[in-house]
């Protein structure tokens, strides 16, 4: 009796055990992946290379929808994620961390973060392209 | 045959491999999400671009680029603004005072292709040299600057056929690559 008693412990601790370490692993994987600091850089990035090849006056739309889950949860307001201060994104999900990468593109961008009917965001974020000295409100 | 022990010695093996395999991930995705995406490369082939699209239209070199039916050196010290190009940065690479960009573009003659007529050239041109070092995988090579060459034919008004060669560079290594 006592035996297999102990066989099944020692099962049961090496499953839990094995679980834990997947769980832990993928878990790991997961927020490593969508983490505010990689979408922040990425983010900005991106940002910067749409407005380096744009052109007076164009609008374009940038799907932010998982910067937007990230930046709730964090308690910030998706309408304050990105900023753009002369030729400077600036991309900030949480209250301690940000990125700000630049373009060359001498124009003037503005933006703001699209909302639906009923005023929640969609998650998706606009930018005016206008020329330098212009008025771009978006 | 003590077969709790073996299975004692099995599951401290099996734990060993768990243990070696998730440290070989952990370093591999903090290896990958640890080192920031490098769109230099981009940048350049963007800021070529741009300067292709200023030099000529539809094949037509730009009227303004010649005073006189010859090409204009004046036109070098605003070319930049002219483009519609800054060279603003934001904080955090390092020298305020150093350019991250630079640009060169030359225009040959179509009958000689190995001096160029005119020069127009703009940026941290210290860099220039290091557009031209072979690719490589070391850590110093990607701390270079990242550039882009691009060629294309067009005419002026009087239909002189000319090559415009364009040498754009991104320096940023601070945002682009692993310190």
């Amino acid at each position: 009796m006592d035996k297999r008693g102990t066989i099944l412990v020692e099962n049961i601790v090496f499953l839990i055990l094995n679980l834990l370490f997947l769980s832990i692993l993928v878990l790991f994987l997961l927020k490593q992946g969508s983490g505010a600091i990689v979408l922040e850089e990425s983010y900005s990035k991106q940002i910067a290379m749409v407005i380096d090849s744009a052109k007076p006056v164009m609008v374009i739309q940038i799907d932010l929808e998982k910067g937007k889950k990230i930046a709730e949860t964090r308690g910030i307001d998706f309408g304050e994620v990105v900023g753009i201060d002369g030729n400077i994104v600036r991309v900030k999900l949480t209250e301690k961390s940000g990125y700000s990468y630049c373009f060359f593109n001498d124009v003037e961008v503005s933006s703001r973060a699209i909302k639906d009917s009923k005023g929640d965001y969609t998650g998706m974020y606009l930018f005016v392209v206008n020329e330098k000295g212009a008025n771009a409100n978006g | 045959m003590d077969k709790k022990g073996t299975d004692k010695i099995l599951s401290i093996y099996w734990f060993l491999i768990l243990t070696i395999v998730a440290g070989g991930i952990f370093a591999m995705v903090y290896v990958f999400y640890g080192a920031p995406s490098d769109v230099r490369e981009i940048e350049a082939e963007l800021l070529a671009q741009k300067l292709a699209d200023c030099v000529s239209k539809n094949g037509l070199i730009e009227e303004n680029l010649f005073l006189n039916g010859e090409f204009n050196p004046a036109i070098n010290a605003y070319f930049t603004d002219r483009c519609g190009i800054t060279f603003k940065v934001e904080e955090g690479y390092g020298d305020e005072t150093e350019i991250q960009y630079l640009y060169k573009v030359s225009f040959y003659d179509i009958k000689n292709v190995v001096n160029p007529k005119f020069v127009i050239s703009d940026g941290n041109l210290n860099w220039e040299n290091e557009c031209f070092i072979e690719k490589s995988n070391s850590k110093d090579y990607l701390r270079l600057v990242k550039c882009k060459e691009r060629r294309f034919y067009a005419v002026d008004k009087e239909n002189n056929q000319y090559l415009i060669e364009i040498l754009s560079g991104v320096g940023k290594s601070e945002k682009n690559v692993k310190k």
